[in-house]
């Protein structure tokens, strides 16, 4: 699959939600843990070596599952593969526990169904639609008839 | 720089909503020349979210291409051929050359570049916190209605307000003790009227009653006097909501519509 480098290498210099030096441990069986910055922008998780300026590699946060692995560590598995993991490992619980809650909100699809969740509680409240006045009602990303069950 | 591209085109092709598809002609790729030239590469596209896919058809199984679309805009351009329906997607980062694009007719042209225009994580992101406060605004109006509609005058009850909100607003405003209950107005109109609140001469509700108004009184004939009565409590309880929301966390209120 073709995709532009410097399109990604741009967006990992974007402000980030979160950024942080953590332990990392790649997927691969025999896989070293090694300190990089992580940095949360958008949907996508880029990693650093402490001292380089371009990411040595991102991970796209769509359909990721993140699992507390210990009391400071956590991992993200993707719902393809959930077996092959990638390791995380914080500072302290509370970092942990952070890191997780903002990674479980870094999808495109959570933002999704949170949109379309308030759309159709202010309906019911307020008995009118709230995006029409922005007048994007009918766009498609923001159809209840879009969602999965 | 490595990229979960397993995963990627997973997401790609999986049956999780495309914000829109269609054909289009594709000029850059593998081996072909820096200046756009000939008719270009007709391949199926696919939008989800903030990406956009290509394939080789609407039946491939895997993506030829992705672009992320962040920091970028969209925009028409000419094609190397004339009569297409070209609109370019162009970032601001240096060395990262436009994607030009066309669709097969003005319809699709049109949807395409609205369509990718509000593509952004960022775009999705601000309307979503848009109709977060409005959902609480219009929870706490109902809240208000209903604790309006209780009886009691001196001994109100505390509302079952839905979120954790209502704590401190307790604390930020203090009923009058002549104040009385019985919610008429229809409260949920309040925020899309804009500035309104604003615009409201605040007049205590003694001041109302010590006319012989009352809301409950089938005497009062006034309606502006009944919304100027309710007004005032809301006004003071929006006070509160908007210093709380600054306080935790940074409200976009006058951003540009995209």
């Amino acid at each position: 699959m073709r995709y532009n480098e410097k399109e990604l290498q741009a967006l990992s210099r974007q402000p980030a939600e979160m950024a942080a030096e953590l332990g990392m441990r790649g997927p691969k069986k025999g896989s070293v843990l090694k300190r990089r910055l992580v940095k949360l922008v958008v949907n996508f998780l880029f990693y650093f070596r402490t001292d380089e300026a371009e990411p040595v590699g991102a991970l796209l946060l769509e359909r990721c599952r993140v699992i507390r692995e210990e009391l400071s560590a956590f991992s993200i598995s993707f719902i393809e593969d959930p077996e092959r993991k990638y390791h995380f490992e914080c500072s302290s619980e509370e970092q942990c526990q952070e890191w997780m809650e903002a990674l479980r909100r870094a999808s495109y699809e959570f933002m999704r169904r949170s949109l379309v969740f308030y759309r159709n509680e202010i309906r019911k409240v307020t008995g009118k639609d709230p995006l029409e006045q922005f007048g994007i009602s009918e766009e498609a990303r923001f159809q209840l008839s879009g969602l999965q069950a | 720089m490595k990229l979960n591209e397993r995963s990627v085109a997973h997401y790609a092709l999986s049956d999780s909503p495309a914000d829109h598809t269609g054909f289009l002609r594709t000029w850059g790729g593998p081996g072909t020349p820096s200046t756009p030239s000939g008719t270009g590469r007709r391949c199926w596209f696919v939008l989800k979210g903030n990406l956009l896919f290509s394939f080789e058809s609407r039946e491939g199984r895997a993506p030829l291409s992705l672009v992320v679309l962040e920091g970028c805009t969209v925009e028409l351009a000419e094609a190397p051929v004339p009569e297409e329906f070209a609109f370019a997607i162009c970032f601001d980062a240096p060395g990262v050359r436009p994607h030009l694009l066309a669709a097969e007719g003005p319809a699709a042209q049109e949807a395409w570049v609205k369509a990718l225009s509000r593509a952004s994580f960022g775009y999705m992101r601000l309307v979503v916190r848009e109709l977060e406060s409005q959902l609480q605004d219009a929870r706490q109006s109902l809240a208000l209605q209903r604790r309006s509609s209780w009886k009691s005058v001196a001994s109100c009850c505390k509302p079952q307000a839905p979120n954790h909100r209502s704590a401190g607003l307790e604390n930020g405003h203090s009923l009058s003790k002549d104040s009385s209950p019985v919610g008429l107005v229809d409260v949920a109109g309040i925020r899309s009227s804009g500035q309104g609140l604003a615009e409201w001469e605040l007049q205590g509700p003694a001041s109302l009653l010590g006319r012989g108004q009352s809301p409950v009184s089938p005497e009062t004939s006034c309606f502006s006097t009944l919304h100027d009565w309710y007004g005032q409590e809301i006004v003071e309880l929006r006070q509160c909501w908007q210093q709380r929301a600054k306080r935790s966390q940074p409200k976009c209120e006058e951003q540009d519509k995209p």
